[in-house]
C-alpha cells in the first residue's frame, strides 16, 4: 500500500504552535471561570449529596451529616469513607488503588465535589439553589 | 517507505513500543495533585511519530491495538473506555491539525494532549453519569500544554534521529 502523506513534519516551534497553545489556554480559562467562580453569597444551608454509580444514595443537611459521620460508601469493589466536621466534608479513607480522592482538599462551598472514579462515588455540596456553582476536584 | 510489509512491520514495532511506554507510565505517580490522570502521555509520542511516518490509518490501528491490549494486560476493563475515548480524540485532533502545513510537531502534539484529556473527561462523565468530571478539565487542559510540549520535544528528537523518509 502506497499512500501520499506529509512525512516531513516541522520540528521547530513557531507562532502557529503558540496559537494552538493559546486556544487550549483560553478554553481552560473559560471553563475554569464557569466552574470555579466563588459562590460565597450562596454558601448558607449546605446539603451533602452522595451518589454511587450515578444513583443518589445519601442526602442530608451538613450539620446532620456531620453528626452521623463517618459514612462509608461502597462502589466498584472499593470503600470510600467520608467525614464531615467543622463545616467541611472530606474523604478520609479509601480502598481505591491510588487514593487520590483522599488527597483531594476538603470541600466547603455549594457546588464543590469530590469524585472517586474507581469507586464511582461523587460527594457534592449543594444549597437551596442547587449545585450550579461547579465542582472542585475529581480523584480516583 | 514503499513496501506494505515494511509499513506493517514498523506499525507492529511502534505498537509494542507504545504498549510498553503505557505500561511504564502507569507505574508513575500523578504529575499534579490532586489531579489523577494527568500524565506525560509517553505513548502519544509514538502516535505522533506513526501519524507522520505511516499515515492516519496505521496510526489509528496502532492506537486501537495499544488501547485494547493495554486494557487486557492490565486486567482493567473499566479503563478501556477512558483509553479509547482519550486515544481516539487525541488522534482525531492530531489528524486535523497535521493537515495544517504551518504547525510543527509541537502544535500537533499539544492539540493531541488537550484532546486526550477532553476524551478522558467525557469517559468519566459517561461512567459516572454525572457532570462533575467536567470541573477537572480546566486544570487538565493547562497540564496538557506542558505534557503536549514535552511529547512534541521528544517526537522532534525522534524525527531528527529517525526521519520517516529515511525508513
Amino acid at each position: 500500500m502506497v499512500t501520499s502523506m506529509n512525512r516531513s513534519p516541522k520540528l521547530k516551534l513557531n507562532r502557529w504552535d503558540a496559537l494552538v497553545a493559546a486556544v487550549v489556554l483560553a478554553l481552560s480559562l473559560a471553563l475554569g471561570a464557569a466552574f470555579w467562580t466563588p459562590t460565597a453569597a450562596r454558601s448558607g444551608g449546605l446539603t451533602v449529596v452522595v451518589s454511587v454509580d450515578g444513583v443518589e444514595v445519601d442526602r442530608a443537611a451538613l450539620p446532620d451529616y456531620s453528626r452521623g459521620s463517618p459514612h462509608v460508601y461502597e462502589g466498584g469493589g472499593y470503600a470510600v469513607t467520608v467525614q464531615a466536621h467543622d463545616g467541611v466534608v472530606d474523604v478520609t479513607e479509601s480502598t481505591c488503588p491510588n487514593h487520590d480522592c483522599q488527597r483531594t482538599p476538603p470541600i466547603k462551598r455549594a457546588g464543590q465535589s469530590i469524585v472517586c472514579l474507581p469507586a464511582r462515588v461523587v460527594v457534592a455540596l449543594e444549597n437551596a439553589y442547587g449545585s450550579d456553582a461547579g465542582f472542585d476536584a475529581i480523584a480516583g | 517507505m514503499r513496501s506494505a510489509t515494511k509499513r506493517l512491520t514498523l506499525c507492529a514495532v511502534l505498537a509494542a513500543l507504545a504498549l510498553a511506554l503505557s505500561y511504564l507510565e502507569s507505574s508513575f505517580p500523578p504529575l499534579v495533585l490532586p489531579l489523577p490522570g494527568a500524565k506525560l502521555g509517553l505513548a502519544n509520542i509514538v502516535t505522533v511519530y506513526a501519524l507522520y511516518a505511516l499515515g492516519a490509518p496505521y496510526a489509528l490501528a496502532l492506537v486501537l491495538v495499544r488501547v485494547l491490549l493495554g486494557a487486557m494486560f492490565a486486567g482493567n476493563a473499566s479503563a478501556l473506555l477512558y483509553s479509547l475515548l482519550g486515544g481516539a480524540a487525541a488522534l482525531g485532533v492530531m489528524i486535523l491539525l497535521k493537515r495544517s502545513k504551518r504547525l510543527s510537531v509541537y502544535g500537533v502534539s499539544v492539540g493531541g494532549a488537550a484532546a486526550h484529556n477532553c476524551g478522558q473527561v467525557a469517559a468519566a462523565m459517561l461512567t459516572l453519569g454525572n457532570a462533575a468530571p467536567l470541573a477537572y478539565l480546566p486544570a487538565l487542559l493547562v497540564v496538557s500544554l506542558f505534557t503536549g510540549a514535552f511529547s512534541g520535544f521528544i517526537a522532534a528528537l525522534l524525527f531528527r534521529r529517525l526521519p520517516p523518509d529515511g525508513l
